[in-house]
């Protein structure tokens, strides 16, 4: 089956959810596709229906926008992954929830694929009960669900602070933060982002919070191991500055680490858009415009995908992107006012978000001060189990060679959980080339879709 | 304040109860089932990692169908779940 429509967007969550509303509501055909079994991403995930019947909907107006989606007629499509390209490089090769294949083709091709978070290892990290702090958020806020009875968060970044709120808030014990860098001393860097009231009020709500559950902030720690025998037990941490050298060990039965979010960009590069290191985190990002158009032009890459910023900012992005293929349709810009008031937005926003990461350490100032201390005998890629030994010994500056050597990055995760750290071991800053399929795909699937192309 | 609807599934055989169409992973979780499989390569326990269908780690059987992410599937009355993370399954 091949679905041919004006716009195809891959990912509902903020980004193209906001897109496909406005395409939609404009007369555009739309499709929208996510792999999830509901649409929303990650920042409107929504909860089982049950949950907020009983608990109520934390994001409402993550609904209410799926709910504007709906109406506008767009096609929606959840429980589709999309996994590779056809050979005439614009045909989309997805599958859907009971794996038959689907092709989709659009006119313009809208990518809002998000970001997922990074991770850095560290011995014991492969325990069960050691994982991101999204899953933590997502099992209390979508599942009411604690990820454990006694909770240690660790990493770097301003999301440790609302999972852990949303800890407290289902009555788990909070054992404490490891934040590896010093954000939240006075200083002059956090000035700044007093001209942003209203999101600095979000962030000293968390913090309210966290003080008044008397949660123990260790500020620049970082998670030195973790131990346990089917599941962790205990964290050990240790200073940023000196990563080998422990300072306390905490009780635990979950242990949730991330250092931020990387975008994921492997559609993107897959149909061939220009890709650059993001000047503040070094990670690849699409080349694009104000407007989100990549160097391709029937592909637009929008929300976290096209760089970390947060869902306002995702959602600014989606609208912009949707003007500009709306300006392209009908020949005339949106109005003046609806285009500046969303540039506007946007760059406040970035400012924003300029502001919130200088006060964290820089994803390579992370990888200066974790992958000296990284021992040799920890597992950095959990597919493969190869050891950080194993590739520093392959440690040519290139994350391909080191792949083919030691199959780091091989496995069904395609480098997402262990890249940022086989990059810094390697020494070779750049991220895994994409490939097909960019995620396992069933067998079925591609029987299937070899029979409908008929006999070669 | 009433109750939530539950729903219970079968788990290596055993019933499970949990809050109606949770993700199975929060069903697993909330049932303190963290080993969901063994590595292929080490042989070590694994359980769930990312909650957003990145890391692959917490691949189960569902009815039948093998490699399934749990955090990606709601859970239905009566779905059947085998995982393979016990030590003695292989
Ligand atoms: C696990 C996690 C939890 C988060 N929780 C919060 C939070 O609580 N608060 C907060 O402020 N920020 C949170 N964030 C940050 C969040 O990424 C952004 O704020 C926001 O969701 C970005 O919006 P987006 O539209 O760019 O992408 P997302 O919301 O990430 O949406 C992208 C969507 O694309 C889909 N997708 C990707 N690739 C494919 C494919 N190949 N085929 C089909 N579908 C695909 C994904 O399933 C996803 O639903 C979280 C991030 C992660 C990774």
């Amino acid at each position: 089956m091949i679905v041919e429509r004006d716009v195809v967007v891959v990912g509902g969550g903020p980004a193209g959810l906001t897109a496909a509303a406005r395409l939609a509501a404009a007369g555009l055909t739309v499709t929208i596709l996510d792999e999830q079994p509901e649409l929303g991403g990650q920042y409107y995930r929504r909860p089982a229906p049950e949950v907020a019947r009983r608990w109520g909907d934390h994001r409402r107006e993550g609904g209410e926008l799926i709910a504007g989606v709906r109406a506008a007629g767009v096609e929606c499509r959840t429980g589709h992954l999309v996994w590779g390209l056809a050979d005439d490089d614009r045909t989309l090769l997805a599958e859907d929830e009971a794996g038959r294949p689907v092709r989709l083709r659009g006119r313009h091709l809208v990518l809002a694929t998000g970001a997922y978070e990074r991770s850095f290892p560290f011995p014991g990290w492969q325990l069960p009960g050691v994982t991101t702090p999204g899953f933590a958020q997502h099992l209390a806020a979508g599942d009411h669900t604690p990820i454990g009875e006694r909770v240690v968060l660790a990493g770097s970044g301003p999301f440790l602070l609302p999972v852990a709120c949303s800890l407290l808030a289902l009555g788990v014990k909070v054992a404490g933060i490891a934040e590896a860098g010093t954000p939240y001393r006075p200083g002059r860097r956090a000035l700044g982002t007093l001209r942003h009231p209203a999101r600095l009020r979000e962030l000293a709500g968390y913090a309210a919070r966290l003080a008044r559950a008397r949660v123990p902030v260790w500020q620049g720690a970082v998670v030195l191991r973790a131990d346990g025998h089917d599941r962790v037990s205990s964290v050990t941490l240790a200073a940023a500055g000196r990563p080998g050298q422990a300072i306390r060990t905490v009780e635990a039965d979950a242990l949730c680490v991330g250092y931020g979010f990387r975008p994921q960009t492997d559609l993107a590069r897959l149909l061939g858009c220009e890709v650059t290191a993001d000047p503040g985190t070094g990670d690849a990002i699409p080349v694009t415009d104000p407007a989100g158009r990549s160097s391709r032009p029937d592909v637009y890459v929008i929300g976290e995908a096209a760089g970390i910023g947060g869902a306002p900012t995702a959602r600014a992005r989606g609208l912009a992107a949707a003007h500009d293929i709306l300006a392209r349709e009908t020949g005339h810009p949106v109005p003046p006012a609806e285009a500046r008031r969303v540039a506007t937005a946007a760059r406040r926003l970035g400012h924003f978000t300029a502001l919130t990461d200088a006060l964290y350490p820089s994803p390579a100032q992370l990888l200066d001060a974790l992958v000296p201390a990284l021992a040799d005998s920890t597992m950095a890629c959990r597919c493969e189990s190869v050891t950080a030994g194993e590739l520093r010994a392959d440690a040519a500056g290139d994350v391909n060679a080191a792949k083919a050597r030691t199959r780091a990055g091989m496995g069904p995760c395609q480098g997402r959980v262990c890249g940022f750290a086989v990059a810094g071991l390697v020494r070779g800053g750049a991220v895994f080339p994409s490939r097909v399929p960019i995620r396992p795909v069933r067998m079925t699937t591609l029987l299937e879709l070899a029979a409908e192309d008929g006999p070669a | 304040m009433t109750a939530p609807r539950s729903a219970t599934i079968i788990v290596d055989g055993r019933p499970v109860t949990a809050v109606a169409g949770v993700s199975l992973t929060a069903a697993l979780v909330g049932d303190h089932r963290w080993a969901l499989r063994r590595n292929p390569v080490d042989g070590g326990p694994r359980g769930p990692f990312c909650g957003m269908g990145v890391c692959f780690e917490c691949e189960v059987t569902v009815d039948g169908v093998p490699s399934v992410r749990a955090c990606l599937t709601r859970i239905r009355p009566g779905m059947r779940v085998d995982t393979t993370g016990a030590p003695n399954d292989r």
